[in-house]
């Protein structure tokens, strides 16, 4: 793992000097000292990820070990499902948004999630789906005076 | 401004309701958070934040502080209990805590745990508040260069203690230093790495950073393994511990004590080092070092006068320098800097009122510490009850609400879900995601520093070298790297 980890580093480091720092980073044309330059920092930063890629992988080359492991889980195939699962309902909770409004959307988020991970109590699940949200609700909009999104369907006082 | 007068402005400030309710609150939220095992002491600062944002500055931050000091103490409680710590600095408290939850004595364990954890955070308060105001008044006459060591020193600190290894901890704050100059320029106000998009110009948004990088990884991991938190709760038992074992113990809590506050004004050494080092310290010199991780009481105090002590002393640093002397503390500046405030010597000049406010807030926080420990330790049971997979759903809520308050941006909210999913990566390749948070502060003064040096010096780099201030904190530097270096490598020759 060791090794793997140097080696993206590596090429991490690679892709930011030879393109993500030339082509995502403007500096003014008149500059005169380099080190003055908003490029300058980008560029070192870049240098150091590469030696501290290439030290990890001299490093993982050197042990026998090969680094540190994970704790096995019982059903890896179903955790990845799993996690596949959770990354959808980022994204779909952040879609929503705007359009449901945040109470409405953080509800199904919060139903969607517990389950997900199979809650033995869903009853109680449901229950604090809808009173968590709205308690954040009532303290952020009216305590707070942040302005929740309320999306298009049904608007809170 | 005479001491008194500092001492009356502060009294300002603290001598209400409010404050003692704020400060009482954190200590609660973070025994609470601290002994529930998944939720850390640093996650409970994390998502208390937000909820600090519609009160007065002095009460947000002590409210924080109170959540920091009953997050560590409350982490204690699974330890000794589920042989779970419930943070990373209650480690060494398992080694004697839980077997002697185990002979049926985890009440005994417990009190004392109580008892070492208020003492050591009084010894840490006092050393703030005896050593902080003479650090700033040193660091007023630190100009860019002096800064500019001061961070990069901060930095290897933190990069060669904070993981398994100095690699990984290394890259960890390169990966924060890369993140923090998104934005733009801060001397030609170019873009950099934003794409076009407004929302990316004034930087990535520190809050949603680093509720992302420490909260969201926790939901993941709920996500990947549901059933991976379940441990067994011990019983408290008859016995408690007595005034006379607390006596015996008391030198190993004094030296512990003092163990912490010395690593906790360090920045990035952490509390979990402290609570080791203390425990060793205190074996080494025990008439009982026999029992020494078969159930020794005297080895719980010292653990928790270790991980304690680092409470107060992580705010030195903080408040003196303007650097994180932890990770929470790192978090502890989100507050600061949400009302207005820069933590720096400068704070003594301009906000002298708040920090006095500070100093005695965190005296009173050891007495509050005591009481709502106590209850908590007779309460823990329904604590560990709570549904891990009801739990997380909530903090994933709460975490959705608290980065949007920031700035009302739900960009951010995206931006805590990606940093969610870059923590759990980083979890899984055995990156520590502290050296990242603490660079990513730190980042952006170590640039600007390095930069209005240079435009001081005309490009010169001698200007960097100027003085016995910078010589010494370059020393410091060149001396850190070279130990962290030479213990890697003998870890790793250990390790064969």
């Amino acid at each position: 793992m060791q090794v793997r980890l140097g080696i993206g580093a590596i090429l991490v480091a690679i892709f930011l000097v030879i393109h993500a720092i030339p082509n995502w980073v403007s500096s003014p044309s008149n500059v005169g000292n380099i080190v003055l330059s908003p490029l300058f920092w980008p560029y070192i930063l870049g240098a150091l990820t590469g030696l501290v890629g290439l030290g990890l992988v001299l490093s993982g080359w050197r042990t026998a070990q090969g680094g540190p492991v994970n704790e096995p889980i019982p059903d890896p195939r179903a955790g990845a499902i799993r996690l596949a699962g959770f990354a959808v309902l980022m994204v779909a909770t952040f879609r929503a948004m705007p359009h449901l409004g945040m109470v409405w959307t953080s509800m199904l988020a919060f139903v969607a999630l517990a389950f997900l991970v199979k809650t033995r109590h869903p009853a109680a699940a449901v229950i604090c789906a809808v009173v968590v949200p709205l308690i954040l609700y009532a303290f952020f909009a009216h305590v707070a005076s942040v302005a929740i999104p309320q999306g298009d369907l049904v608007r809170l006082p | 401004m005479s001491l008194i007068d500092s001492v009356m402005a502060g009294l300002s400030l603290v001598g209400n309701w409010e404050a003692f309710l704020s400060l009482a609150i954190g200590i609660v939220i973070g025994v609470v958070g601290g002994a529930i095992p998944g939720i850390s002491a640093t996650m409970a600062v994390a998502l208390a934040l937000p909820f600090t944002f519609p009160m007065e500055a002095i009460n947000g931050i002590l409210l924080l502080l109170g959540v920091y000091k009953g997050g560590i103490f409350g982490g204690s409680i699974p330890a000794i209990l589920i042989k779970t710590p419930g943070t990373p600095a209650s480690s060494a408290t398992i080694l004697d805590g839980h077997p002697m939850a185990e002979r049926g004595e985890a009440g005994r364990a417990l009190g004392m745990t109580l008892w070492a954890s208020c003492t050591a955070d009084f010894v840490s308060n006092l050393a703030l508040i005896f050593f902080a105001g003479f650090l700033a008044s040193f660091a007023l006459s630190f100009g860019p260069p002096e800064f500019f060591a001061l961070i990069l020193f901060s930095l290897t600190i933190i990069a060669g203690v904070s993981g398994e290894s100095l690699l990984r901890g290394a890259l960890s704050a390169l990966l924060g230093l890369l993140l923090a100059t998104i934005g733009l320029d801060l001397v030609y106000g170019t873009n950099r790495f934003t794409f076009g998009d407004p929302n990316l110009m004034g930087g990535l948004n520190f809050i949603a950073v680093l509720i992302g990088l420490f909260a969201i990884p926790e939901v993941i991991n709920m996500v990947w393994h549901p059933t991976g938190h379940v441990g067994k709760v011990q019983k408290l038992g008859s016995k408690w511990v007595t005034f006379a074992e607390y006596k015996r113990c008391f030198r190993s809590i004094i030296r512990g004590s003092f163990i912490g506050v010395f690593l906790g004004s360090i920045p990035g050494i952490g509390a979990a080092p402290a609570a080791f080092l203390s425990y060793s310290e205190a074996r080494r010199k025990s008439p009982n070092k026999a029992n020494f991780g078969k159930g020794e009481i005297e080895g719980v105090a010292a653990s928790e006068a270790g991980n304690n002590g680092v409470a107060g002393a992580t705010l030195i640093p903080l408040l003196a320098l303007g650097v994180p002397g932890d990770v929470i503390t790192a978090i502890i500046i989100g507050a600061f800097m949400v009302h207005g405030l820069q933590p720096g010597p400068m704070m003594f000049v301009l906000n002298v009122d708040i920090i006095y406010g500070l100093f005695i807030g965190l005296i009173l926080s050891s007495g509050i510490l005591f009481v709502v420990g106590g209850l908590a330790i007779r309460g823990f049971r329904p604590v560990a009850d709570i549904p891990k997979r009801i739990l997380m759903p909530m903090v994933l809520v709460l975490c959705i609400y608290g980065v949007f308050a920031v700035n009302n941006n739900i960009f951010d909210v995206g931006v805590m879900f990606v940093m969610g999913w870059i923590g759990f990566v980083m979890g899984r390749l055995h990156i520590p995601p502290a050296p990242f948070l603490i660079a990513f502060i730190l980042g952006p003064l170590l640039e600007d520093n390095f930069r209005q040096a240079m435009l001081m010096s005309g490009g010169s780099p001698d200007i960097l070298l100027r003085g016995p201030i910078t010589w010494f904190f370059w020393a410091l530097t060149v001396i850190s790297i070279v130990a962290i270096t030479r213990g890697t490598l003998r870890a790793g020759r250990a390790k064969g």
